[in-house]
């Protein structure tokens, strides 16, 4: 029952004739080819709770233990170049930045980590960290892995949030060339929206 | 849902009752997909019906279209100020209205038909957003599907109103599809 939207991506696949990581951890467990290809589903996340949210709902929907793995997941978190987190050049910055470079790596670390936890029944996964711009890092993503799904949480940021920090979600359900989800926490689960700062990986 | 006119009602009649709280199985999931007359919102619909409803069997979809209201009050085109509009336009107003729901919606079951997925609908009425926002919530959807315009050349683009409050303010998370030439673009 091949419908026409999988034939047309079967079909831009075999044109690229690169070797998604899909197709190389397929091939290597079945040994064949085109009846293993899965559609690849690219899901980004961060250290927030609204992405861990995200991680929880879509690992429960698509990727529950004991069904057959629909998609071929791929874990993506971005790391923020440590120059754009410590802001314009101060006294010290020298010193500043390898030490915060090495923490944000750190969290990154952490947040896959955690994704790992989430994530050890499902069979066909990878993750990658990604320095950059969540945005960026989110659509390349996406065209790298010729991903037919983009699945992320949301700040839930209002209006004037968004304008002035930038939404990812926003920026992403716009660009990608997919088609995008965005997983937001039930409002009865949002926290009040705290003033000041937030991190800058909004 | 006093916003549904009694067509609705007797559709709606169809739906199944309270199968969308989250699912305790992980493939249990309510599909929404809102519809209106567009090319984009049955490509939505196409590809959500192909790529996720596919593969959760016990997922059940509505298709939700948003039908304008016809007012007692209307903005005349070459006039100025608020006309009182006969309650015999009204109807008509409103009979044309509910043919065009009819027939979109006719037009979507008859898609979910094609790809074997059972489906029933609901015709909301009323301000697009709010009110595909409170079905949602009402029917305790798992997922919203939208089409989505994909305006792409225009760099600053944003969503169209609809889709845009949806994605920020619906209760359960929401997909946007693309349509096809915008999709996979190298």
């Amino acid at each position: 029952m091949a419908a026409e939207g999988e034939a047309l991506m079967a079909a831009e696949r075999a044109e690229t004739s690169t070797a998604p990581a899909a197709a190389a951890t397929e091939s290597a467990a079945n040994g064949k080819p085109a009846a293993s290809w899965k559609p690849a589903m690219v899901l980004g996340i961060d250290e927030s709770e609204h992405s861990y949210y995200a991680l929880e709902w879509t690992i429960h929907h698509f990727f529950a233990p004991g069904q057959p793995q629909q998609y071929h997941l791929i874990v993506v978190s971005a790391k923020p170049p440590a120059a754009s987190v410590i802001g314009i050049a101060g006294i010290g910055t020298a010193e500043l930045l390898p030490k915060v470079e090495l923490d944000l790596k750190r969290a990154s670390a952490r947040v896959i980590d955690k994704a790992k936890e989430h994530c050890s029944h499902v069979t066909d996964v990878s993750y990658e960290v990604k320095e950059g711009d969540a945005r960026n890092v989110l659509c390349e993503a996406v065209e790298r892995h010729h991903a037919d799904m983009l699945v992320m949480g949301s700040h839930g940021y209002g209006a004037f949030k968004r304008a002035v920090l930038g939404s990812v979600s926003d920026y992403c359900t716009h660009n990608a060339h997919c088609t995008v989800m965005i997983v937001k926490q039930p409002k009865h689960h949002k926290k009040h929206e705290q003033l000041g700062f937030h991190r800058k990986d909004a | 849902m006093e916003e549904m006119s009694a067509e609705a009602a007797a559709m709606a009649s169809g739906m199944l009752p309270g199968a969308g709280a989250g699912g305790a199985e992980g493939t249990t999931m309510k599909v929404v997909v809102a519809v209106d007359a567009s090319e984009e919102s049955l490509h939505g619909l196409s590809w959500a019906l192909d790529n996720v409803v596919r593969h959760h069997p016990g997922a059940s979809v509505v298709v939700v279209h948003a039908q304008h209201r016809a007012d007692h009050f209307a903005y005349p085109v070459a006039g100025h100020g608020l006309q009182y509009v006969p309650p015999t336009a009204v109807d008509s107003v409103r009979r044309t209205h509910e043919d065009n729901s009819r027939r979109v919606v006719s037009v979507a079951l008859d898609v979910c038909r094609q790809k074997q997925a059972s489906a029933t609908a609901v015709v909301v009425e009323g301000d697009a957003k709010e009110a595909i926002c409170r079905a949602v919530e009402d029917m305790h959807a798992d997922l919203l599907v939208l089409g989505s315009r994909g305006l792409g050349k225009i760099k600053r683009a944003f969503l169209g109103s609809v889709s845009d409050y949806l994605v920020h303010h619906a209760s359960c998370p929401v997909l946007i599809v693309k349509p096809p030439n915008k999709a996979h673009h190298k």
